[in-house]
């Protein structure tokens, strides 16, 4: 079992236990940060909620904006996120949950606050700019996609016939970089990507570990690799993979378990060999 | 933007990866050859030939192991000493721990340490080689300034190191004075263990995530072999490193000076003297 392994087998073991233990019919506190708009001062705000059986932080969030009364009895406005699919695959809900960043659709409250007045802590993700409350502006993170060209080209004036033959093996490895789901979570945790309001230093910032795998994921793909040069050439320059600080943060809170660093190791040998060519041949 | 920052963007692969390269090339590989050196300090006692160009009545004086000991190190230095184009070798050094020393300052100022809520192993190594980087300039700077450059105004003592007298003067720079220690001697030596703890391990953990930079390592288990390697590289440096130090605080500094003077009068021309003004006319 690898390291990130046993950590995340350490996490789903504190859960469980927490979902052994917790009690029916208790209420909990959750403790919101809230923010008007852009710009605007941020403030903490505490509910008091009912917790029912199988609620997760959502169905809470809902109750919240249902009852918009603080735990001092002062009527507030009902806290505003974003949210989609609500089963763990679209990303939207991505927020910083009692100190760490995941999706609030699969944060059962019963595996993070299992007693009597227990607390959870919202915040929204702080390398996002805010819109309001815990709904952040996440354009930077497929901005970055687009650096990479994180697409396979496939536009023509004429039908190219059948693409070229996929080995099982292969797919395999390139299936677990494509469950990526542009979250979030690899890019709050990792400590060398800082939030940038600044659009115009988007192309020169940390692309993130998310781009640099995607870019791992579509120079593998036997058709995608027409653009090789073109993500290499992005991932070399600055705020490229050369960039990461391998604090290794964002394989840890991956909530679909990519292995990313595999991918900047990946692409830190690619833009290696790629450099290497290019000295030696000239071309890019 | 200003000319720096278009030349530092235009040229952003190479300077990165010159910047990796010098702290293993040629930083990393002196580092390692610097503490072999120093820690003949101390395990210079089981060299059985190294007191032989120490006369017998020093020997009854210091002791066999002190004699052995002062006697490697200083065979060791003598011998970096006369080697050929020295000073480019320094400048070579000097220029290389500059440049990685400032790139690596621009570099982890772009990073934010977020280890008090993810507080990984992994999360703190990183933030650990930051910190490390910035001891070991200090430390660098402190070490190369007032031992090589003669700066002893920020040393202990006022003689300058010399490599003629290699052990007995540092044991000097570093306690302050010949006999037990003063409160800057204190100072010093703590700063010394810090600085090379630092040093080492700063090269340590930079060897294993250089090997993800250059991508030798890709996938986990790669990683966490190349690790294991480090570790033990890093372990045994930190051992001659911490041994060094020990050999030099537990050292008498007359001890030292008596052997050293035997080994220049076994060693004949080497001594560092003015020749007689009457031979330089002819």
């Amino acid at each position: 079992m690898s390291s990130t392994e046993a950590l995340r087998e350490h996490e789903a073991q504190e859960r469980k236990a927490n979902r052994a233990r917790a009690k029916a019919g208790r209420s909990v506190i959750f403790k919101i940060i809230r923010c008007d708009g852009p710009g605007k001062p941020s403030r903490w705000e505490s509910f008091k909620v009912p917790v029912e059986p199988g609620s997760n932080v959502i169905s809470c969030l809902k109750w919240i904006a249902a009852n918009p009364v603080t735990i001092d009895g002062k009527q507030t406005t009902p806290p505003v996120w974003d949210s989609g699919c609500l089963e763990e695959v679209c990303g939207a809900c991505t927020m910083v949950i009692n100190g760490k960043v995941r999706q609030s659709c699969s944060c059962l409250i019963d595996e993070y606050a299992p007693l009597e007045g227990d607390t959870i802590t919202l915040e929204p993700m702080s390398k996002f700019p805010v819109v309001r409350d815990l709904w952040v502006d996440r354009a930077r993170l497929f901005n970055a996609l687009k650096r990479v060209k994180a697409w396979v080209p496939i536009d023509s004036t004429y039908a190219q016939g059948a693409g070229p033959k996929e080995s099982p093996e292969h797919q395999q490895t390139r299936y677990r970089l494509s469950e990526c789901m542009s979250c979030g979570c690899c890019l709050e945790a990792c400590p060398q990507y800082n939030i940038e309001e600044d659009e115009s230093k988007w192309d020169e910032s940390f692309i993130g570990a998310h781009a640099i795998s995607q870019a791992r994921l579509f120079n593998e793909h036997e058709t995608g690799k027409r653009l090789k040069g073109e993500r290499l050439e992005e991932l070399s320059d600055k705020g490229g993979v050369g960039d990461c600080g391998n604090a290794q943060n964002c394989v840890k809170v991956c909530p679909k378990h990519i292995p990313l660093t595999e991918s900047i190791g990946a692409m830190g040998r690619a833009t290696t060999i790629h450099a290497i060519a290019s000295f030696f041949t000239g071309k890019k | 933007m200003g000319n720096d920052s278009g030349f530092m963007n235009r040229h952003y692969f190479l300077l990165r990866r010159l910047h990796s390269l010098s702290g293993i090339l040629p930083i990393g590989v002196f580092l390692i050859n610097h503490l072999l050196t120093n820690s003949t300090i101390a395990w210079g006692l089981v060299n059985s030939r190294a007191s032989e160009n120490v006369a017998p009545g020093t020997i009854e004086q210091v002791g066999e192991m002190t004699a052995r000991r002062v006697g490697t190190f200083q065979h060791e230095v003598t011998f970096i000493n006369e080697m050929p184009f020295l000073v480019l070798i320094e400048v070579t050094l000097w220029v290389s721990i500059a440049f990685h020393a400032i790139l690596g300052v621009y570099f982890a100022r772009t990073g934010k340490s977020n280890t008090a809520r993810y507080a990984y192993q992994d999360n703190w190594r990183y933030s650990l080689q930051r910190l490390t980087g910035y001891i070991a300039i200090f430390y660098i700077f402190y070490h190369v300034a007032t031992l090589r450059w003669g700066w002893t105004f920020m040393s202990p003592t006022d003689e300058p190191w010399s490599h003629s007298q290699a052990a007995s003067t540092f044991s000097l720079a570093l306690r302050g004075q010949a006999q037990g220690i003063g409160f800057g001697g204190i100072l010093v030596s703590l700063f010394y263990f810090v600085g090379v703890t630092a040093s080492v391990y700063h090269l340590a953990n930079g060897l294993w995530t250089a090997a993800i930079t250059w991508g030798l390592t890709i996938s986990e288990s790669a990683q966490r072999r190349w690790g294991y390697v480090c570790a033990g590289l890093g372990a045994g440096l930190m051992l001659m490193a911490w041994s060094s130090l020990i050999g030099f605080l537990l050292l008498d500094v007359n001890h030292a000076r008596a052997v050293e003077a035997d080994m220049h009068a076994a060693h004949g021309t080497h001594v560092e003297t003015t020749l007689p003004v009457a031979e330089a006319d002819h």
